[in-house]
């Protein structure tokens, strides 16, 4: 609009005037512990993208490390599982079963040991300690957290964003229309909420193949419902608002009315909630990873290295829960003190 | 009354036909054919032949709904794929143990958060309650694995205080010994999110003005909170549990899958796992029931707890 | 007034409230003094932001948790410093020695208690009343205020009263201990004009019959002559002049306190135009106005005919049953070009559902409205189209209907846009800055959000937003409800004008008698969804034909008129 003023109108405001996002991102910026959040959350965020495009945690899955090697500043306790690991592999070479009768495959172990052993020559010595400990196979914890996060965030910032667009279309379709549209979407949801959320992923997850895409397609799925309820009631709420009135009597079509004047309005709503999703689809994807229902094994995602973590805490070897814990844990901290943030920054009743 | 219950049953009719089409639309239409779900799993051809049978594979696909629908209202799903049992015997045995968990665990849970929420209410904008709510934040942040992790290792291996996992046929053994450390997590865990969200409700009511009314007569704080705003907080209070009740049935699977707990929710992970279709079908068709039953029961309590509610 | 000494006096008061960190504590309250006498009824007048009702909290420390009272501020009674008291120290006294009424009876009632358990919880707390003796006290404290079937009605939850109802449990609660001192905060302001008048006549019989002072907040200085014996204006959180009644309406000294009471339109006068402060501040008198005259002739030209308009609304119920809920039965009348027609009524007469349905905002059920000899109720929604832009609306709510998120620039370019009206963007925006002068409001505003602007200054955006559309008829839905007095003369000056100007004819739909009377040629009566009466607006007020008009125009607060007299 302001590339169509020329000279004769009166010039532009000199003060750029602010819209209520602005004024919501002003008082967010006046939020201490909101901008730290935000901060935290954008690191993570900027690492998952630095992992997905390979710049960081390329080699995650090299075994750098003997098995269940030290974290650094452990460097001089003795590590009793790296020794037992390393005599039980000379054991089991010196003593090969003879399988050839039995399994069809045998005759070609041979030409892949070859091979392996080419292979084997190649290798660096293995490390005693690594930056935060190795886990069983030695590979780098620091790392493998890194390459863990970007499966779980990906997941539960994508899933995050399905969901929401589901739950917002349903429910301004719902709100808006009322009626019959109203009554339909409205059975449609009680169908979903009536089996209970954690029991509708695994009908989900029984019956889907598994895989990164399938877990995004099943949260989101699954997860849509609290998103329509609240973006059904604010719709209901803002279609008896006299500007949406007012622009039904100058004359602005359904869709305009829909989209235009009443969705920025119900935005903040939407966006606390996706905020809020993300959270709980984080946590939902570690769930069923750990329980070998999310992400396939040739990834690695926090919850799978918490089901590794659980026998590892018992002969000593904490570091692993640790990092996938704690890194997960501040994520989710950061996520949920900037969501309550958002929320008091966008309250329109604060303006 | 009655006629509002009468109604309200009424309209399950839909709601439940659409659970059936959607758990239908899932197991036989997304699912597909068992024989292939279930290669490699059993290897047993006849009874594999035994469930396409069962499952009228062949069939059109509204002869398949029909022996659904009919397993539903006849509640007969047939045997557990994997392990031939019954599955409404498996559905019988596998509430109990989950139940011995999660009925103490609510009960606990809410009465603490209930307690402490009005507390931190009371004192709310001071240090103390903004530590709170940090705390809270932060222990609602560590992933449920962390903490049985942890608990698990801690009381169990280190202080030796509970069993570590296990679970017996006598139900004050189960109770005593090896519901204990569960329940505890269960609750510790429950609680932070509770106590923000119960918090926030009692703030809600803190701010209306009949608030002010009741400190105008005169009426101390205590009075204020425990009468005044108590009993408008227990409307969305009860709204909550009322969500949170049908979850009971389904227990915290992640609590019996640690803990070795012959539960509905290890049982559902484990049908899960192998693909028994029967198993999962019948839960969440019986569950939904369960839900709406639940529903209709939380909204008739309204009326005891809210005046304005009225059955027309 | 035989005691001399005042039951309650306010020195150097001064409140501020803590906005954020970054911001000076916003000073609501500034250094006030003033007295309330023993067994008077002192009136706290002022418009919003006047820092009236901040004040009468203050009083019982009922402030919200954000306000610091300085430590200078003197609230004395009974030789106590109340704004220095302890919690305890006004338990005591909050209920017993000092009780308050508030503006929404319906909120300020706890919804879950029956009235009778909330007003013996008083008397349980401060005169140790049995819990049977305090019941059997209030069902005679019901009786007292006027509460029909008191007996019954202690074992009422509050929304199963009326509006009116509620608020005479507040009063009972409020005298159930004989206080001393009663705070009435704005308690006649969300109620109807006739209930407002039984609320009044109450509250003046019960603070002559128990002996007590009254502190009574209201905007309405109407209302201020008929119940108050003392008149302490206030504006911008400093009193503007105090004195006798008597004084303040017939000598009043500050140029506000005239503005005030010239602003408002009075049954007995209509001016050209209405005064506004601005006037006052340029010349201590205030201008000298002719008398409009108003009215229509037989041979005025019709623009907009309603035939026989209904609408029922149904609402579900059991099975599959309706219930049908008529809100406008039968009306039919006739809008003459250039003229107004005023809708008066109370809430629930169907008066906002006329001018909604008859602009198809609503369905209507069945019914005419013929415009220039068509029937706006049969056209296809693309054919009615055309005549959208020529009957406009503009609402009650100033604060509701702009849309947050567009700037004042969008909000009126868009109904151009929609109905092609200009060139291209260039003329349309021409138009628009020509239009945001015409209503009186700067160029800078076209590039500002609603949020920027005051109550008054969004009803000019409004107003401008129909303008765009160059609208024959324009429909006032309580547009000058919520505006405070001096903002609501600006804007009916302004809609005059505009009708000058343009040659507009309006419906101006409003519940308040006085400004209905000021600004119609013709006014309609509606109760209950029907026609009651329709004549021209003189006609109407002096010589009414019907029960519930002579009922409606006696309600009225007289208290201008009586006092000038």
């Amino acid at each position: 609009m302001s590339a169509v003023l020329t000279e004769n109108t009166p010039p532009r405001a000199p003060q750029e005037s602010p819209g209520l996002w602005t004024l919501a991102w002003r008082r967010l910026l006046q939020d201490r512990v909101g901008m730290v959040a935000l901060a935290v959350v954008i690191l993570f965020i900027a690492m998952m993208l630095a992992s997905f495009t390979g710049l960081i945690a390329r080699d995650w899955s090299k075994e750098s490390g003997v098995s269940y090697a030290n974290p650094a500043f452990l460097a001089g306790q003795e590590n009793l599982e790296a020794k037992a690991v390393a005599a039980g592999g000379a054991v089991s070479k010196a003593a090969p079963v003879d399988l050839s009768d039995v399994d069809p495959l045998a005759p070609r172990y041979k030409e892949w040991e070859e091979r392996a052993a080419k292979i084997a020559v190649t290798e660096t010595k293995r490390a005693e300690t690594l930056a935060f400990g190795g886990d069983k196979w030695g590979r780098d914890v620091l790392l493998k957290v890194i390459k863990g996060s970007e499966v779980s965030i990906f997941v539960g910032l994508v899933a995050a964003v399905l969901a929401t667009i589901i739950g917002t279309f349903l429910g301004a379709m719902a709100g808006y229309w009322g009626g019959k549209t109203n009554d339909f979407l409205e059975w449609f949801y009680n169908i979903f909420t009536s089996i209970p959320y954690i029991l509708l992923i695994l009908a989900f997850a029984a019956v889907f193949k598994k895989g990164l895409d399938t877990i995004i397609v099943i949260l989101a799925l699954t997860g849509w419902t609290g998103i329509y309820r609240l973006v059904r009631a604010e719709y209901i709420k803002h279609s008896a608002r006299e500007y949406v009135k007012a622009a039904q009597a100058i004359g602005a079509s359904h869709m305009s009315r829909m989209f235009i004047h009443i969705l920025p309005n119900a935005s903040h709503v939407i966006l606390v909630q996706l905020s809020q999703h993300v959270v709980s689809f984080i946590k939902a994807e570690v769930i069923l990873s750990f329980l070998g229902l999310g992400v396939p094994v040739d990834m690695v995602s926090w919850g799978t290295m918490l089901a590794e973590a659980q026998n590892e805490l018992v002969i000593g070897k904490w570091w692993q829960l640790f990092a996938a814990g704690a890194s997960m844990a501040l994520l989710v901290t950061a996520f949920s003190l900037l969501t309550d943030s958002l929320r008091d920054a966008l309250d329109p009743k604060l303006k | 009354m009655t006629a509002y219950v009468v109604r309200r049953l009424w309209q399950m009719i839909p709601t439940l036909a659409g659970v059936i089409l959607l758990i239908f639309f899932l197991f036989n239409w997304v699912g597909g054919d068992p024989a292939q779900v279930l290669a490699g799993k059993i290897s047993n051809p006849e009874q594999i032949a035994n469930i396409r049978k069962q499952l009228g594979v062949d069939e059109p696909y509204w002869y398949q709904l029909w022996v659904f629908v009919k397993q539903v209202f006849t509640f007969d799903f047939g045997r557990s794929w994997s392990t031939n049992e019954e599955v409404s015997r498996i559905l019988l045995t596998r509430v109990g143990p989950t139940l011995t968990i999660m009925v103490p665990v609510l009960i606990i849970e809410t009465t603490l958060a209930v307690t402490f929420a009005i507390m931190v209410a009371y004192v709310r904008g001071t240090l103390t309650d903004r530590m709170i709510m940090i705390v809270c934040t932060t222990a609602m942040s560590i992933s449920f694995l962390v903490y049985i992790i942890v608990f698990q290792w801690l009381f169990g291996f280190i202080l030796g205080w509970f069993p570590v996992q296990g679970w017996s046929e006598s139900f004050w053994k189960n109770l005593s010994t090896y519901a204990p450390l569960p329940i505890l997590l269960a609750v510790a865990v429950g609680l932070a999110p509770q106590l923000r969200l119960y918090r926030s409700f009692f703030l809600e009511e803190i701010n209306q003005d009949y608030v002010r009314t009741a400190r105008a007569k005169g009426l101390p704080e205590k009075k204020v909170m425990m009468k005044h705003v108590l009993r408008n907080a227990l409307i969305p209070i009860l709204t909550n549990i009322g969500i949170y009740l049908p979850s009971v049935f389904v227990g915290s699977f992640l609590l019996e899958v640690f803990f070795s707990i012959p539960g509905l929710g290890r049982e559902i992970i484990t049908a899960v796992n192998r693909s028994d279709f029967p198993v999962i079908k019948a839960v969440t068709v019986y569950l939904a029931m369960l839900t709406m039953i639940i529903n209709l029961l939380v909204d008739v309590m309204y009326k005891f707890v809210d005046p304005r509610v009225s059955f027309k | 007034m035989t005691d001399t000494t005042p039951i309650l006096q306010i020195r150097n008061l001064d409140v501020r409230f803590r906005v954020d960190r970054k911001h000076e504590p916003f000073r609501a309250v500034k250094g006030i003094s003033f007295d309330v006498p023993t067994n008077t009824t002192v009136a706290l007048v002022g418009e919003s932001g006047s820092g009236k009702s901040v004040t009468a909290m203050s009083i019982l420390k009922l402030l919200p948790e954000n306000a610091i009272v300085s430590p200078e501020s003197e609230i004395l009674y009974a030789g106590k410093n109340l704004a220095r008291a302890t919690l305890a120290d006004m338990q005591a006294i909050r209920g017993k020695e000092i009780s308050v009424i508030f503006q929404e009876p319906m909120t300020s009632l706890n919804p879950v208690f029956p009235v009778g358990e909330q007003i013996s919880e008083v008397l349980r707390t401060h005169m140790g009343l049995a819990p049977r003796s305090a019941r059997e006290r209030a069902v005679a404290l019901l009786n007292e205020v006027g509460i029909p079937n008191p007996q019954l009605r202690v074992h009422s939850f509050p929304h199963e009263l009326s509006g009116g109802q509620q608020q005479r449990v507040m009063i009972a609660m409020a005298i159930a201990c004989e206080p001393k001192l009663l705070i009435a905060d704005e308690p006649t302001t969300a109620l109807d004009v006739t209930i407002q008048k039984q609320i009044l006549d109450l509250i003046a019989s019960l603070q002559e019959k128990h002996q007590m002072s009254v502190l009574f907040i209201t905007h309405d200085l109407g209302v201020v002559g008929d119940i108050a014996d003392h008149v302490v204006v206030m504006q911008g959180g400093e009193i503007k002049e105090k004195g006798l009644v008597h004084q303040i309406f017939h000598d009043p000294k500050d140029p506000y306190t005239k503005a005030l009471l010239a602003c408002r339109p009075r049954l007995d006068r209509r001016p050209v135009r209405l005064p506004v402060i601005e006037d006052f501040l340029r010349n201590e008198t205030g201008p000298k106005l002719e008398e409009r005259h108003r009215g229509t002739a037989e041979g005025d030209a019709v623009i907009l005919e309603v035939k026989n308009l209904t609408k029922t609304f149904f609402l579900k119920e059991g099975f599959f049953g309706k219930r049908a809920v008529p809100a406008v039965k039968d009306v039919s009348f006739r809008l003459r070009k250039g003229k107004t027609l005023g809708l008066v009524g109370e809430s629930g007469s169907g008066k906002t559902t006329v001018g909604l349905t008859l602009m198809r905002l609503h369905d209507a059920t069945s019914g005419e409205v013929l415009f220039e000899g068509k029937n706006l109720l049969s056209l296809t929604d693309r054919e009615m189209m055309a005549y959208r832009r020529r009957i406009q609306i503009i609402f009650q709510n100033p604060y509701a209907s702009l849309n947050p998120r567009m700037t004042v620039g969008q909000i009126l370019v868009e109904p151009m846009k929609i109905h092609g009206i200009g060139k291209d963007q260039r003329e349309r925006v021409d138009h628009a800055f020509s239009l945001l002068k015409r209503v009186g409001l700067s160029e800078q505003s076209f590039y500002k959000y609603p949020h920027e602007f005051s109550g008054g200054q969004r009803q000019r955006i409004a107003i401008a937003r129909c303008l765009t559309m160059k609208p024959d008829v324009l429909i006032c839905d309580e547009s000058v409800s919520a505006l405070d007095v001096s903002v609501q003369a600006q804007v009916l000056n302004l809609l005059q004008d505009l009708q000058d100007e343009f040659g507009l004819s309006y419906i101006f739909i409003s519940h308040d008698l006085a400004v209905v009377k000021y600004i119609s040629d013709q006014v309609m009566v509606m109760n209950e969804g029907a026609v009651i009466e329709i004549a021209d607006s003189d006609e109407i007020y002096l010589n009414p034909q019907q029960d519930y008009t002579r009922k409606l125009l006696s309600s009225i607060p007289k208290g201008l008129e009586h006092q000038a007299a």
